[in-house]
């Protein structure tokens, strides 16, 4: 109930505070002049309130759970994926002026064409991380609720899209820096409460010793209303519905109804978890399965280059004054994302000791969600449960509407809307694009219930550090990128990428390692080949476009008064 | 003859602004691939080292393994100093861009 009280909260309090945006961003003659007048601290905590979503929220710690400390490679990628964004992209493309991906593809490389296809990549990401914000709006309302999974899907959807489609989230600043502050308290203050209230780290010996998960001292009583193929690591009685059964070490079984683990026993853990002793599941990087040196590599490739080309990320670098202030504002980013990620990892600990029953089921994406009432029943506990979700909806709703923002400014102004001339056509295409938008990823999100929220992210990350990275280091960088080159290289990264995971899905875990890791995560194998393509295809064509009036706009600093000069900046 | 003022040469995109500009993108990059190694250099060995070096697992700090606080505690203020020193480096290299072709004030 109290859960209920406390998302409902945190929903009205998003539709509330985006109708009031709408009224400040109309009474301000212009938005660009407002914009100006925000500071870097409220800008960082904007850009790190849409930046932190489903996956950090819930899905590090569920992975953190399930595969173990290599999990925690994540965090470090995301924050790291700012650093590579400070260093190379920041200030000059604000100087630049483009504040989407296909903008500035078209601007630098004075082609419509390679704005058509940037669009399309755009909007692949941005479907494709949609659905994992919805997918843990589903399991988080289910899991406060027991409402069934499409409804949170639902309430989420519509939400967001009515808001976007009204106007309300877009340049919203303070919205989206309310919803940091909301994100890192509602996973902080549970998370140290709790660990004061157990006195430290229970069950040192599963977490970081010899012994596999284990039902507590008190035994484990889990219902499992759909069937479940679980594999038992040690040999352990236990009863299924009153019968008592006996299985080996090592035997599958399919499992229905309340399954009675008794005190002690070791915890059967779902197909596709391996059952892992303390010392292993805390080890970063192992030989083998979901923690090789090869997947780590992969993954931190993806994570550093992949932040720059979410579609959600550069546009709100628009806020910023100029290059010094993006600057600034992207190092407070760092700060932010290391103050929210040190917590993560204590649901990861706490759940692995204390509610091993999600090791049964599968589902270790609740984990955050299921610890506070777990570790302590009662009041104390309810109020925590209901914080964390709280902080979870808000976590799905920022980022899901930065993303439609996005997706629904690619799709009508990119796509089909440059015909439309006059602006309430336009922001009629808008509002279209963005219902439109969002029934895409909702259904897939339907689909895509059995699915790990990291992998879908992954995916995304991996597509964004084959297609936008290149295109922005080389681009801004680089004086001799041409437009084939640009196309060629984004085209060959996208498709192997994508290629990549979806053999890793048909062919499933018998792939053998390196392979393995690879079709999981292909960011070490398309990166690099969408950089070669890019530089090679340029390099054989003509050297055409004089880059040097860009070069000038991408580089030259603030305060030189090019502008009175008859330089002109690009201004939207 | 008076030389024409270095940013006129700039706005005007002619050799000599080029010259400066190229200088100027050079020094940025440097900068920042310098700042990407320094850093890259952790992030890149740290999975090997936490691989590799015997021993690293039985080390416990406040009842943690140090691997686990590394990645989870130690990484992020790394991040945050090469972020803070590369911004300095960064507008004071934009700083001695424009005292050398001199801003509209110096008219």
């Amino acid at each position: 109930m109290t859960a209920i009280i406390a998302v409902s909260a945190v929903a009205l309090a998003t539709i509330g505070l985006g109708a009031w945006g709408v009224r400040l961003a109309r009474t301000t003659s212009d938005l660009f002049v407002a914009s100006r007048a925000v500071t870097p601290w409220w800008n960082a905590a904007a850009i790190s309130g849409e930046y932190l979503s489903a996956a950090s929220f819930l899905g590090i710690a569920g992975l953190h759970m399930r595969i173990g400390a290599a999990a925690l490679w994540l965090p470090l990628g995301f924050t790291a994926g700012y650093l590579a964004l400070l260093l190379f992209v920041a200030a000059p493309l604000r100087r630049y002026g483009s504040y989407t991906i296909p903008d500035f593809a078209e601007a630098r490389l004075t082609s419509a064409h390679i704005r058509t296809l940037a669009a399309v990549i755009v909007l692949a990401i941005g479907a494709m991380y949609l659905v994992p914000q919805l997918k843990g709006a589903g399991l988080t309302l289910g899991e406060v609720t027991g409402a069934p999974y499409w409804l949170g899907i639902a309430i989420v959807a519509a939400i967001v899209a009515g808001n976007v489609g009204l106007g309300g989230m877009r340049g919203i600043t303070y919205v989206q820096a309310f919803q940091y502050w909301v994100k890192t308290f509602a996973i902080a203050v549970p998370a140290c409460i709790l660990l004061i209230h157990l006195g430290g780290l229970p069950e040192r010996a599963a977490l970081f010793g010899r012994e596999l998960p284990t039902a507590g001292a008190s035994g484990l009583v889990v219902q499992l209303d759909d069937s479940q193929r679980v594999e038992f690591p040690r040999a352990t009685s236990y009863t299924l519905d009153g019968r008592l059964q006996r299985a080996r070490a090592g035997e599958k079984r399919e499992l229905q109804g309340r399954l009675v683990l008794p005190p002690g026993a070791t915890v059967p853990v779902a197909d596709g978890t391996t059952a892992k002793s303390g010392a292993e599941w805390t080890e970063p990087v192992s030989p083998g399965g979901d923690a090789s040196p090869v997947f780590v590599y992969s993954l931190l490739i993806a994570t550093f280059l992949g932040t720059m080309g979410l579609p959600h990320i550069l546009v709100r670098f628009y806020t910023n004054p100029d290059g010094p202030a993006a600057r600034r504002t992207t190092v407070r980013v760092l700060g932010m994302l290391g103050l929210f990620y040190l917590f993560p990892a204590v649901y990861g600990l706490l759940g692995r000791a204390l509610v091993p029953e999600l090791y049964v089921t599968g589902a270790t994406d609740v984990v955050v969600l299921r610890l506070p009432e777990a570790a302590w029943p009662g009041t104390g506990g309810e109020l925590l449960g209901a914080l964390v979700a709280a902080g979870a909806f808000a976590a799905f709703m920022s980022t899901a509407s930065g993303l439609l923002v996005s997706v629904a400014g690619t799709l009508s102004f990119d796509l089909w809307g440059r015909r439309e001339r006059t602006a309430v056509q336009r922001r009629r295409a808008f509002r279209v694009a963005a219902l439109g938008g969002m029934v895409v990823p909702a259904v897939l999100a339907l689909g895509a219930r059995g699915l790990d929220i990291s992998l879908l992210v992954g995916w995304a990350f991996a597509v964004a550090a084959s297609t936008f990275c290149p295109l922005l280091l080389l681009g801004i960088w680089w004086t001799r990128l041409t437009t084939s080159g640009a196309a060629a290289g984004m085209v060959a990264g996208g498709l192997v990428a994508t290629g990549c995971i979806l053999c890793g899905l048909a062919v499933g875990d018998g792939s053998g390692e390196v392979l393995g890791s690879l079709l999981a995560q292909p960011a070490a194998l398309s990166v690099p080949l969408a950089f070669a393509t890019m530089v090679g295809v340029s390099l054989r064509g003509r050297r055409r476009v004089d880059s040097r009036a860009q070069m000038l706009a991408l580089h030259g600093p603030e305060g030189l008064g090019l502008e009175e000069l008859g330089f002109g900046r690009r201004v939207t | 003859m008076r030389a024409r003022p270095a940013r006129e040469e700039l706005a005007e995109t002619t050799a000599v602004g080029e010259i400066y500009l190229r200088r100027l993108i050079r020094a940025q990059l440097s900068l920042s691939l310098t700042a990407l190694l320094s850093f890259g250099g952790v992030f890149a060995g740290l999975p090997l080292a936490l691989w590799l070096a015997p021993g690293v697992d039985d080390i416990v700090i406040f009842g943690v393994p140090l691997p686990l606080l590394v990645l989870c505690v130690a990484v992020f203020p790394i991040l945050i100093a090469v972020g803070l020193l590369y911004e300095r480096r960064a507008n004071a290299l934009d700083e001695a861009f424009r005292e050398l072709v001199g801003g509209p004030e110096d008219r």
